[in-house]
């Protein structure tokens, strides 16, 4: 899992351009939006499609997302579980 | 009250999946037809999508210009609308006094999936709008509004002002024109904004949109004395577009925009003589809350409202001169068009939802659209009677009242190709410049290199001039460029690959060039005007022209920051100049020149 949570960390600062972000300076018990890394709504549609790029796990919905981007730690648990690929 | 001269629809056209021709049009929704239907598995698009589309074995998408060359789809159905109001208007379309306004969001920007096209310059705006104008053998350069989805009421508004303060044209054929193509439909899949199933514009169980193709062409004209015109014409009383300086792609929460755009263009007119209020009516969550909020602040809500998005879906930059027109017919007739897909209305606040045919005794109609950027536009239509109510609305505004129509130069800003080839590429430059002005905007990043360069510019050039930490609801943006947006939509064209489709929504949302207007506006709150217009090279005597005109129609403008922003392939250039109204009230004057290297 922390693995999996550290290669996540990367994947988001590399497709969500968070420049002069290192994987350590992410909490991955924090939330991601609102106060977290502050994203915004399309930032939560880029991440299912890195979802469904390195994961193969299709979110239909985006309010789905809500839940799943939490934290860094509740994406991965539920990529661990779900990922196709 | 401000308007000097009369301005009027002399004729108009629509060309859609439904049929050719307005009434055509207009009868065929009254009678609650639609081409709306689900489309399974269409030009490789992994995804099911619901849409209007042309049928591709239809004639007129496939024409030939008069100059004998082969036009695409969009101008294709861009010429069949334009011939057809033209002839009904008796105008001769070569005439000098004849100005092409073209609106249109993507235009070709399929052909980017064709990489052997035999004209390269066949994927940029401006070449289309000179096909088109070029087909008619017009003499002038065709203007092209780039406004993302509020493009086509953009463009009559700037029909408006042309006819209204210039003495050069007496007719200006406004055409808006949209195809869909994968890279489209895609796109605004990835924004997850699309309704598996016929939209539902403010209903309570609304799920998204449809989108359309269409194209419609209004040819309008002035006269001095609107007791001249026959009765049952239809005149443009006023019209504003007003920035939300809120987010690129989410609308205002509060409606922010919209309501100041319904301000100033109501200002001064009793509404209640306004029988409908033409809404954009998306059917997205947010855009329906968005106009419900607008309307209820603006105290309009008891006035019936439409949408016509559940006949036609969203015909991007289409959609503002097409649902004019039908509006227009509908006030003619003295009926309201139901708004179809709404049954169990459902927005942030109340409305008066139209869902059934019915009847008014109303004179006027209000057309309202928003789009990405933060932009926001409204339209103020009126029709001609025997006895003219709206005559107070006609005569000139001393200048006193208006405010001084002088303005000056007060800073530029250049960042020439010269400059930037100083550095490997482009990325590097931008990201020096970023690091040289000593700023922390983390969102820098995320923008596409077109925005980085706008951003930059404004950066330097309102530095110290411009109070951030305030609203400056007086300040306009105006800007234009060659390449529209060409360089990020290569980009995401690459995310729409058969063997590796990801479409990004993140690189999407930038593929409308004015999002560099909605980037500046949000850095430094400005809401006044956002306009962006696409042409060949920089035309400064049109620039100048755009920029008085903006000033005469806009009496609260101060500022206006206007500029050239082109990116494309690897040449960058970016040409910024600040200009203030001369009485007005300036945070600092004095001229400033910057070169960062």
């Amino acid at each position: 899992m922390e693995e999996l949570i550290n290669k996540l960390k990367e994947e988001i600062i590399d497709v969500l351009n968070l420049e002069g972000m290192k994987p350590e300076d992410i909490d991955e018990n924090a939330p991601l939006f609102g106060e977290g890394l502050g994203l915004d709504s399309i930032d939560a549609l880029e991440l299912i499609v890195l979802m469904e790029k390195e994961y193969g796990i299709k979110l239909k919905n985006a309010n789905e997302g809500k839940e799943i981007f939490k934290s860094v730690r509740v994406m991965a648990e539920y990529i661990h579980e779900h990922k196709t690929k | 009250m401000r308007n000097k001269h009369c301005i009027y629809q002399e004729s108009h056209s629509i060309v859609s999946p439904l049929g050719i021709g307005s009434l055509e049009n207009f009868e065929a929704i009254a009678a609650g037809n639609s081409r709306l239907r689900l489309y399974p598995d269409h030009w490789g698009i992994p995804e099911p999508f619901f849409a209007s589309l042309f049928d591709e074995n239809t004639a007129f998408l496939h024409r030939v210009s008069r100059q004998g060359k082969a036009l695409s789809r969009v101008e294709s159905i861009a010429i069949t609308a334009a011939e057809q109001a033209i002839e009904q208007a008796g105008i001769d379309a070569s005439a000098e006094e004849v100005l092409f306004v073209l609106s249109t969001t993507k235009g070709n920007v399929e052909l980017l999936a064709e990489p052997h096209c035999d004209d390269p310059s066949a994927v940029y705006l401006w070449h289309s709008a000179q096909m088109i104008a070029g087909h008619f053998g017009n003499p002038n350069t065709p203007i092209v509004v780039s406004n993302a989805c509020i493009s086509g009421c953009a463009a009559q508004l700037t029909a408006f002002n042309m006819l209204q303060y210039s003495d050069k044209y007496k007719h200006i054929v406004v055409i808006g024109a949209e195809v869909l193509s994968k890279f489209i439909i895609s796109g605004f899949q990835s924004f997850k904004a699309l309704s598996p199933e016929r939209c539902k514009p403010f209903d309570a169980n609304r799920c998204g949109l449809n989108l359309g193709e269409a194209a419609a062409a209004i040819v309008y004209g002035r006269c001095e004395n609107p007791d001249t015109l026959p009765n049952d014409t239809i005149i443009l009383e006023a019209g504003a577009i007003c920035n939300d300086a809120n987010h690129i792609s989410g609308p205002s929460r509060t409606g922010e925009g919209l309501l100041r755009a319904i301000h100033r263009t109501t200002e001064g007119f009793d509404t209640k003589r306004i029988a409908f209020i033409n809404a954009h009516g998306t059917a997205t969550l947010y855009n329906d809350d968005m106009e419900s909020v607008a309307i209820n602040r603006a105290g309009l809500q008891d006035i019936p409202v439409n949408s016509l998005k559940g006949y036609y879906g969203h015909t991007l930059g289409a959609a503002g001169v097409m649902e004019v027109i039908l509006s227009s017919i509908a006030l003619q007739k003295h009926r309201i068009l139901p708004s179809m897909g709404s049954e169990n209305p459902g927005t942030a606040n109340p409305l008066n939802v139209c869902l059934q045919r019915s009847t008014t005794d109303g004179d006027a109609f209000l057309k309202l659209i928003s789009g990405f950027g933060g932009s926001n536009a409204a339209l103020l239509f009126s029709l001609k009677q025997e006895k003219q109510v709206t005559g107070d609305r006609l005569q000139v505004t001393d200048d006193k009242k208006r405010g001084s129509n002088s303005w000056e130069q007060i800073a530029k800003y250049h960042l020439t190709p010269a400059l930037c080839k100083l550095s490997p590429n482009i990325d590097e430059q931008l990201t020096q410049q970023y690091r040289h002005i000593g700023i922390n905007y983390p969102k820098f990043f995320k923008m596409d290199r077109l925005c980085k360069a706008g951003f930059l510019g404004a950066e330097v050039l309102l530095k110290d001039l411009i109070d951030d930490e305030k609203k400056n609801d007086d300040w306009g943006i105006i800007l234009m460029n060659s390449a529209s947006s060409l360089d990020n939509d290569r980009r995401f064209q690459q995310t729409i690959a058969e063997d590796n489709y990801f479409p990004s929504p993140s690189i999407f949302v930038y593929t409308l060039a004015n999002i560099v207007t909605g980037e500046i506006a949000i850095r430094h709150k400005i809401g006044g005007e956002t306009s962006f217009y696409v042409m060949p090279e920089l035309d400064e005597e049109l620039m100048t022209e755009l920029i008085v005109q903006s000033f005469n129609a806009n009496p609260q403008l101060t500022h206006i920051l206007c500029g050239w922003v082109n990116v494309d392939s690897e040449e960058c250039e970016v040409r910024m100049w600040l200009y203030r109204r001369g009485d007005a009230h300036c945070v600092s004057s004095g001229r400033r020149e910057v070169d960062i290297v």
